[in-house]
């Protein structure tokens, strides 16, 4: 069920009602209503593989109280593992079986042999990377003694499940979500109104931004070879706008859906486009995705201690790992081996944790230096997205080739000046609302009037600039 | 909880109220013509109603005999016009209506429309019969495949269209389809926008949609001749002329044939194209072009 189709319209309501009004007595029942919701909202889209979902909070149910009850070392390992080939192992097969199969059969006929392995019509469950993660998170917190197991089964099989942020995130600890299923929900005004207002501005990101950016992106993309260079950084540009729409759209929708019934789900972008340096931007997109890989895979490596060389492993491990995890493709080991790239100068002259603070704290504009640290950052983060977009490597290389040309600088082909102010006066919104958790959030500081009328202008404009409906992005990974 | 509800209620009231207001003021949506049915069992508009095609783009009028378009100064060399919603046409301006296009080629006949938007080819014979009685020189009916298919009960039943029932060989009047939640629907504009934009996001249209497949011409012949059969016997008069649209499928010309009816097939191949790029009806170039063939057939039908 998409979060921005007349389905989930029907479908939130519903839940809403039964839940505050049927359940809101008894913790259990009020729970096990999110299990049986969530599992309506996955299954809207494949019933079948609800299995998967059910399996994988089987086994991690009874690993975590296994692992409560086991205190010799090797069994504790034995039970962990057990549950990251279970878990990777769903995953690898759905997702990357058919990616090692062909890139074996190449690099056996690169090297004159010749090998026939059949690949398979895999359909790719969609969320399978955004839960594998979070019941990941929960055995290996049991496992490191940072959490303690639950034995309520239908608690735990919400919290895997929760249909909010199931199938794209963001991905949740179970340290900060679990524990909220075991308390008593009591409805909060403000919490439910904040939610209704971060959901709003998630489909108008969603509606308005990236499916009108994807329009243009999707016909520049698949016919790059027709186009001028300045059209072809146009479409880059269109990408990248997409995707953030798209993505943290998304989350916004999410967030505010759990906030609804009572959640509290962690931020996952924090305005990345104004990001003054590479490091900065991956504190600030996909931060759900980003903490998961530092805590379970940097730090366990080793992190930034060690030798040099150490370090650098650490970092180009953790940013190929990270590309690899949105698709089975070289086209996104590219893309985190470019981001590796980028950040390493920072990591190697010790600057990848100078602006951790907001750019222009307490001023309304930027200073010159921001300005142009801005700008390298998002055209350094355009250039990488090409490989994310691209459908294959050499795709992408060609796309580079054509918009670096001479004709970067002819009038572009494509141009919608429509799209071009929609966008721009998102990013004021964005730059204005970037001390907030999302853009529009202290607009409650607003008289009502006021208030209201802007989220009039925004529903209006839903209406207005509906593009054609695109699935979500991040489904696919 | 309470004020939560009190709040969301009094923010989609005053929204419904504002999109109410910017629906009617911009016409999102175009107005559509109440219908009646009347003693000949034939549904027709209103008479002398009219209204806006979206975004106010032209008027559209329903003349007092109930069929939109204008009508003749004369009755005299009278050619009727007979059709569904490409001959209706709501969404070109009047100038763009068949009857005023043939007048243009052909001064010395009076053209006049009866068409409505769902008309079978049955159902256009019914409302041939009833304009006999204006004594017309000929009368033009225009028809595509569905009109054929949709006049067997047997092969696409439909409530509200006038078909031909194999069975019972005998005509089943098509019924107004919920009249009173169409009129809420229409007159609440902004209800009725969300219902055309969104309504085939809908997952239960798949299912309709996947139940209506149509079926093969070829399997279905023995009842298009009985179709044909019967219209012969009942209706057909020298005078009528049925214009087929172009790329219908040469089964029904073979049939006509066969019954000899008169017929003309319009032809699109050697042409841009004639339609909307939203919509399979004709554009007023589409009408100019299909009026010109019209024309053209009855001057040498004339000689």
């Amino acid at each position: 069920m998409l979060f921005n189709s007349i389905d989930f319209a029907i479908f939130l309501p519903i839940v809403f009602v039964l839940y505050w009004f049927l359940t809101n007595r008894n913790l259990k029942l009020q729970n096990l209503l999110i299990v049986i919701a969530s599992y309506i909202f996955y299954g809207w889209w494949d019933w079948r593989f609800l299995s998967l979902i059910v399996f994988s909070t089987i086994v991690d149910f009874t690993i975590g109280n296994l692992l409560k009850n086991e205190v010799r070392v090797n069994f504790r390992k034995i039970y962990l593992w057990i549950s990251i080939i279970v878990n990777l192992g769903f995953l690898g097969f759905f997702k990357y079986y058919n990616f090692f199969i062909d890139s074996f059969t190449e690099v056996f006929s690169f090297f004159g042999g010749e090998i026939s392995v059949n690949s398979l019509n895999i359909i790719l469950p969609v969320g399978i990377s955004f839960y594998t993660f979070q019941t990941l998170s929960y055995t290996i917190d049991v496992y490191r003694k940072q959490l303690e197991p639950t034995k309520d089964i239908i608690a735990f099989s919400a919290f895997v499940s929760f249909f909010p942020q199931l199938v794209a995130g963001p991905i949740e600890r179970a340290t900060n979500l679990l524990p909220q299923f075991y308390k008593r929900r009591t409805f909060d005004y403000n919490l439910a109104i904040d939610g209704l207002r971060q959901i709003l501005w998630g489909l108008f990101k969603k509606v308005v931004i990236a499916d009108n950016c994807a329009e243009y992106a999707n016909q520049i993309f698949n016919n790059s070879n027709d186009f001028s260079g300045s059209t072809l950084f146009i479409g880059a540009l269109c990408f990248t706008f997409q995707i953030y729409g798209d993505f943290s759209g998304y989350s916004d929708i999410a967030i505010g859906t759990s906030r609804l019934f009572g959640f509290n789900l962690k931020q996952n972008f924090a305005f990345p486009y104004f990001s003054r340096d590479i490091a900065e931007f991956w504190r600030r997109w996909h931060i759900s995705l980003s903490t998961w890989f530092r805590d379970y895979l940097y730090i366990p490596l080793g992190g930034s201690r060690g030798s040099l060389l150490k370090k650098i492993r650490n970092i180009f491990i953790i940013f190929i790992v990270s590309g690899f995890w949105h698709g089975a493709n070289w086209t996104f080991i590219v893309w985190g081996f470019l981001n590796a790239l980028y950040f390493l100068p920072l990591m190697l002259m010790n600057k990848n944790r100078v602006n951790t603070n907001l750019v222009a704290e307490s001023r309304i504009f930027a200073s010159f230096r921001e300005i142009g640290q801005m700008t390298i950052t998002f055209l350094l983060t355009v250039l990488a997205w090409v490989f994310f977009r691209a459908k294959d490597v050499s795709h992408a290389f060609s796309y580079l080739d054509g918009m670096f040309s001479s004709s970067l600088f002819h009038v572009p082909e494509v141009f919608d000046s429509n799209v071009f102010f929609l966008v721009l006066g998102f990013m004021v919104v964005e730059w204005f609302g970037r001390s907030n958790k999302y853009a529009i959030e202290s607009i409650f500081k607003v008289p009502k009037i006021g208030r209201w009328a802007f989220y009039f202008l925004l529903i209006a404009l839903m209406f207005i600039y509906t593009g054609k409906e695109q699935e979500f992005i991040y489904f696919q990974f | 909880m309470r004020k939560f509800l009190i709040q969301i209620a009094l923010f989609i009231l005053i929204g419904l109220v504002i999109a109410e207001v910017a629906s009617r003021f911009f016409v999102f949506t175009s107005d559509i013509p109440m219908r009646t049915v009347n003693t000949n069992q034939i549904q027709k508009y209103v008479p002398d109603q009219q209204g806006y095609w979206k975004m106010k783009s032209h008027k559209w009028q329903v003349n007092h005999l109930g069929w939109p378009g204008p009508l003749p100064d004369s009755y005299d060399n009278l050619v009727t016009v007979i059709g569904d919603s490409f001959i209706e046409n709501f969404m070109n301006p009047d100038s763009c209506h068949q009857s005023v296009l043939l007048k243009k080629e052909m001064p010395n006949l009076n053209f006049m429309e009866a068409a409505r938007s769902g008309v079978s080819l049955i159902e256009a014979f019914e409302i041939k019969k009833e304009l006999d009685t204006l004594n017309p020189k000929y009368q033009l009916i225009y028809a595509s495949d569905s009109d054929f298919e949709e006049s067997i009960a047997q092969i696409h039943p439909m409530s509200d269209v006038t078909q031909f029932n194999l069975k019972t060989n005998q005509i089943a009047y098509g019924k107004l389809k919920s009249p009173g939640l169409k009129k809420i629907l229409y007159n609440w504009k902004f209800v009725f926008y969300l219902y055309r934009r969104f309504s085939s996001d809908l997952s239960f249209n798949d299912v309709q949609a996947s139940h209506s497949e149509k079926s093969d011409v070829k399997d279905d012949i023995p009842k298009y001749r009985e179709l044909i059969d019967f219209i012969h016997n009942n209706y057909v008069a020298d005078n009528v002329i049925i214009v087929l649209k172009p790329n219908t499928n040469p089964i029904f010309q073979n049939l006509l044939s066969e019954y000899e009816i008169k017929f003309m097939v319009l032809d699109d191949t050697k042409d841009k194209s004639w339609s909307f790029d939203y919509d399979a009806h004709w554009t007023c170039y589409g009408h100019e072009r299909a009026s010109l063939q019209v024309s053209d057939y009855l001057r040498k039908y004339k000689k």
